[in-house]
């Protein structure tokens, strides 16, 4: 038995413990919370014991197999762990620990009074479905292993939506159950579509068989795949579905399902697209009747994918939901990196898979221990809380600057590289394209640092206190993993290489601060130590030059010479772009809502049409058959 | 042995380029200011203010008695806003000082220079004044308007050179002929987005430097407002520098540097008082039309 093997035990003994604990010792419950996040613990030492698939010796294999097999159909079914594998996997059994970390305190206690011991247990019964059913994705070794994975996948992510009762949430998940089955549909269309061309659904034999395609054979194929994975990952323009469905589940939920789940679609992306067909060819291939190749198609659903879903974000008026949209955005620039397929372009889109899991969960997190406090979410009823939760404010501070990619967080490192990229490519449009997603992410976020944290505090939030330790302490790890991995990107780096091996790309050159590169690298070590350098001459001298401030309350501000009260509200919050919104406000059309409405109706009145046609009088329906049949038989007898 | 000499020089230059670049950077963005306001003055048939006047004024703000802080981060913003600029001034090659710029080139930069925003919104955000949080709300929207102009303009220029690093445009112009003779659109483009990012009108709002207690800077007192108007200077001084070594080709010498980057910084100084004041919105589509156009067509004749 090996480690794989062992991981899969784990992962369900994990399982079973909780639903029998759950069904026949719930007065147990407590303590099997409290301890859940061992679950997690023993999965990631499994995983670290693996980690020679990653940092590669001279004897090490590029591979480990299960010795679980399956035959269905004649095919075997098989199981196996590569590089790839191996670093979605850390991220996703890393995030459902802090997850876990989050919810064994406070906030599960809370969850628990708040709804019941049964739907606790659910919830932590949730996450692990989750994980286990992303194992199972990841190690999946051929086509009917991948679907197998990518089901339970789309349930396990269904069932976690469907934990909260309320009726926003119970419908964004339908709509989610919706997209997912559509996306099941085309996955297995484009299996079968594999099984006619080369007889097997064996990568190795996909594999051989690709490389003598025709190009009117791949693109239907391609197609099929990217419809299929791209409504996982929420890219345009199946975007609609995701913010509300991860926003308005649990907590921790959407702390993991924010951080990692939705990337499960690029993980298969990258399997199929580059493991299976090679990103290389696609540039090769051109669309009849354009000027455009595959290649460039794909990098501008992933440009525009950075940019409609954050300006989305822009507008929400709900941190959780602003987040989510930025989830759906920041998957642009994973897919725009991966897709250019250098080894400079792609680095950086796999190590944004990590990083953003890193600062999604941290802000998640931020936002839950807001709500603990506070109650709300809603941007109109928060502000000036970082007086009461000035930790959790450094945490949402750090956060932010990695997810609007600015220095010298993480999220800088790989939104780096995607330009980079990009320029040494020659690609102006995106590369522009990239940089408006950025810009509007800066809008964004401090809008939702601004409404939560700075600005008037309220006169009901003045007895909050900072959030409760168990809150804390993953939200501080969190910040330290989003400021080291931002300073020392080689160490993500040295797990991005051997996944740029694994599926086909060309490696990174790389150090511990950052990239080589011959024309104009990164160094973070050195950039980091001279911002932080500028902050202490800056502290030197605001600090010991000159008067000394003296702190006022905040009702002690100018008000044009009124007074101001608790009475009065003094913050600007509400529509907080509106000098933006005026220009661009036009622009929110709703187009792909309105294109979802108009499929929406279309489905349903065909399905409407079909029953009232399986409804109809039989009689009248035999006359109608005959007589269309003897017309059809004298017009082929006629002119056959 | 020789290799241990070699880094103790290395550490010993950096420690001066640490030491010297922000602290030239700050004095030359001292003489900016005043030139800024010798310039208006003498558009407007007056005489100006003595030489040492931007220098009086720090010295008044640090000094003044009434400093009214509205919490750590409103401090903290200003300790960033300055401190994000002291570290840009490091990574911007000047003649005989390379600091560490060949550790990251003008992406890096260009983020950099969002470092210092990003502390003034978080330190004016603290303040609970609408009005200041209208100015960032404005400041931010600004950003967005003139840095797609500007980061073409950044796109074309590495294109062009074939590098990101600053150190490596400059060798290249000196090697061949100034960006701006061969990249002219792009140069024109630039200089628009600089009226911009420099805050001079008509896209002044976001500053609002005539209406102080309307503006972003609403309750910034004594120091606080003292530690913007370092900034300030900083901000000129580095504006100058960075269209030098893009189109202009940096300096050999100090004289012929220092020549270049007032002359850069004159432009859009002199520019201002041609202009009465663009609303916000206005100002994001005059930037997103005619700068990106232009930029725009310069790429096309780079690539």
């Amino acid at each position: 038995m090996n480690n794989l093997d062992q991981l899969f035990i784990v992962s369900l003994s994990g399982l079973a413990i909780v639903i029998i604990i759950g069904l026949f010792l719930p007065r147990q419950a407590t303590w099997l919370a409290k301890l859940s996040p061992l679950l997690y613990v023993g999965q990631l030492l499994l995983l670290i014991k693996m980690a020679s698939l990653v940092y590669i010796d001279a004897g090490s294999a590029s591979e480990i197999q299960s010795s679980f097999h399956l035959h269905l159909l004649g095919e075997p079914l098989q199981w196996r762990f590569d590089a790839l594998s191996w670093f979605f996997a850390i991220i996703t059994v890393v995030a459902a620990l802090f997850a876990a970390l989050f919810m064994s305190g406070v906030w599960g206690e809370d969850y628990r009074k708040k709804t019941s011991a049964n739907a606790y247990t659910m919830l932590h019964l949730g996450l692990l479905l989750n994980v286990n059913s992303m194992l199972l994705l990841l190690a999946s070794g051929d086509f009917i292993s991948l679907f197998i994975g990518w089901e339970f996948v789309s349930w396990a992510s269904f069932f976690m939506m469907v934990l909260n009762p309320q009726k926003v949430a119970r419908q964004a998940a339908m709509k989610y159950l919706m997209y997912a089955m559509t996306g099941a549909m085309a996955l297995l269309a484009a299996m079968a579509y594999i099984y006619d061309i080369s007889g097997s659904l064996q990568y190795d034999i996909v594999r051989l068989s690709m490389s003598h395609l025709s190009s009117e054979q791949i693109i239907p194929l391609v197609i099929l795949f990217v419809v299929g994975f791209a409504i996982k990952m929420g890219v345009i323009p199946f975007h609609l579905w995701q913010a509300v469905a991860y926003a308005e589940t649990p907590a921790p939920g959407a702390i993991f399902m924010g951080a990692i789940s939705a990337r499960m679609g690029l993980y298969a992306i990258i399997v199929v697209l580059f493991q299976l067909i090679s990103m290389d060819n696609f540039a090769y291939i051109h669309i009849p009747y354009t000027f455009w190749n595959v290649q460039s198609v794909l990098a501008w659903i992933g440009a525009l994918t950075t940019i409609i879903p954050t300006y989305i974000a822009l507008k929400q008026n709900d941190a959780r939901h602003l987040l989510a949209w930025h989830g759906v955005g920041q998957g642009g620039y994973m897919l725009l990196g991966l897709v250019i397929a250098d080894n400079v372009g792609s680095a950086g889109g796999l190590l944004h898979v990590f990083n953003h899991a890193t600062y999604q969960a941290a802000l998640f997190m931020t936002v839950a221990a807001v709500m603990y406090r506070t109650g709300t979410s809603n941007f109109d009823k928060l502000g000036g809380l970082v007086s009461q939760m000035p930790l959790t404010f450094m945490v949402m501070v750090f956060s932010i600057i990695g997810l609007a990619g600015l220095p010298p967080m993480n999220g800088f490192v790989s939104k780096w590289m995607v330009y980079r990229s990009l320029l040494l490519d020659g690609q102006p449009l995106l590369f522009v394209a990239a940089v408006i997603g950025t810009l509007g992410t800066i809008l964004s976020v401090y809008k939702l640092v601004h409404n939560t944290f700075l600005g008037q505090l309220r006169v009901e939030h003045q007895e909050i206190k900072e959030a409760p330790l168990t809150m804390l302490i993953p939200m501080l790890l969190l910040a330290l993993i989003i400021f080291v991995t931002g300073v020392m990107p080689g160490l993500i780096l040295d797990w991005i290489v051997p996944v740029q091996a694994a599926i086909g790309l060309p490696p990174l050159d790389y150090h511990l601060g950052g990239i080589i590169l011959p024309t104009g690298g990164l160094d973070m070590i050195w950039l980091t130590l001279i911002l932080f350098y500028g902050f202490a001459v800056g502290a030197v001298i605001f600090y010991l030059i000159g008067g000394r401030a003296k702190h006022v309350h905040q009702y002690d501000n100018y008000a044009g010479g009124h007074f101001l009260t608790a009475k009065v509200r003094y913050h600007y919050s509400h529509n907080f772009y509106a000098g933006l919104m005026h220009l661009i406000g036009g622009w929110y059309r709703g187009s792909f809502v309105r294109l979802e409405k108009a499929i929406v109706s279309l489905v349903s009145f065909l399905s409407q049409l079909a029953e009232n046609f399986y409804r109809a009088n039989q009689p009248t329906m035999l006359v109608v058959a005959v007589v269309v049949m003897a017309i059809w038989g004298i017009a082929v007898g006629r002119f056959g | 042995m020789n290799s241990l000499t070699h880094s103790l020089t290395d550490l010993s230059t950096v420690l001066v380029d640490l030491l010297f670049m922000p602290l030239i950077a700050f004095f030359v963005g001292l003489l900016m200011v005043l030139m800024m306001r010798k310039l208006s003055a003498r558009l407007q048939r007056r005489i100006g203010p003595p030489f040492f006047q931007p220098i009086y004024d720090i010295v008044k703000l640090y000094s003044k008695s009434t400093q009214v802080s509205h919490g750590l981060i409103h401090e903290i913003g200003i300790v960033v806003a300055v401190g994000g600029y002291i570290a840009s001034e490091i990574l911007l090659p000047v003649p005989g000082m390379d600091g560490i710029a060949d550790k990251g080139g003008i992406i890096t930069l260009s983020y950099f220079l969002m470092i210092p925003s990003l502390g003034m919104a978080l330190g004016v955000g603290q303040c609970a004044n609408p009005n200041g949080s209208i100015g960032i709300s404005r400041a931010l929207t600004a950003m967005l308007a003139y840095d797609i102009p500007f980061i073409i303009v950044v796109f074309g220029v590495a294109t062009h050179y074939q590098s990101t690093s600053l150190i490596g445009m400059i060798d290249y112009q000196q090697a061949h002929q100034w960006g701006i003779f061969e990249m002219p659109l792009l140069a024109a483009a630039g200089l628009f987005a600089l009226q911009g990012m420099m805050g001079k009108q008509p896209f002044e709002i976001y500053v609002a430097p005539a209406e102080i207690a309307t503006g972003p800077m609403v309750e910034m007192s004594g120091k606080f407002m003292g530690g913007l108007f370092v900034m300030q200077s900083f901000q000129f001084y580095t504006a100058g520098v960075l269209y030098t070594s893009l189109f202009l080709g940096g300096g050999n010498n100090w004289p012929e540097f220092l020549l270049k980057i007032f002359l850069v910084v004159s432009i859009p100084m002199t520019m201002a008082f041609l202009f009465p004041r663009y609303r916000t919105e206005d100002m994001v589509r005059v930037m997103w039309k005619w700068p990106v156009m232009v930029a725009l067509i310069g790429i096309a004749f780079v690539m």
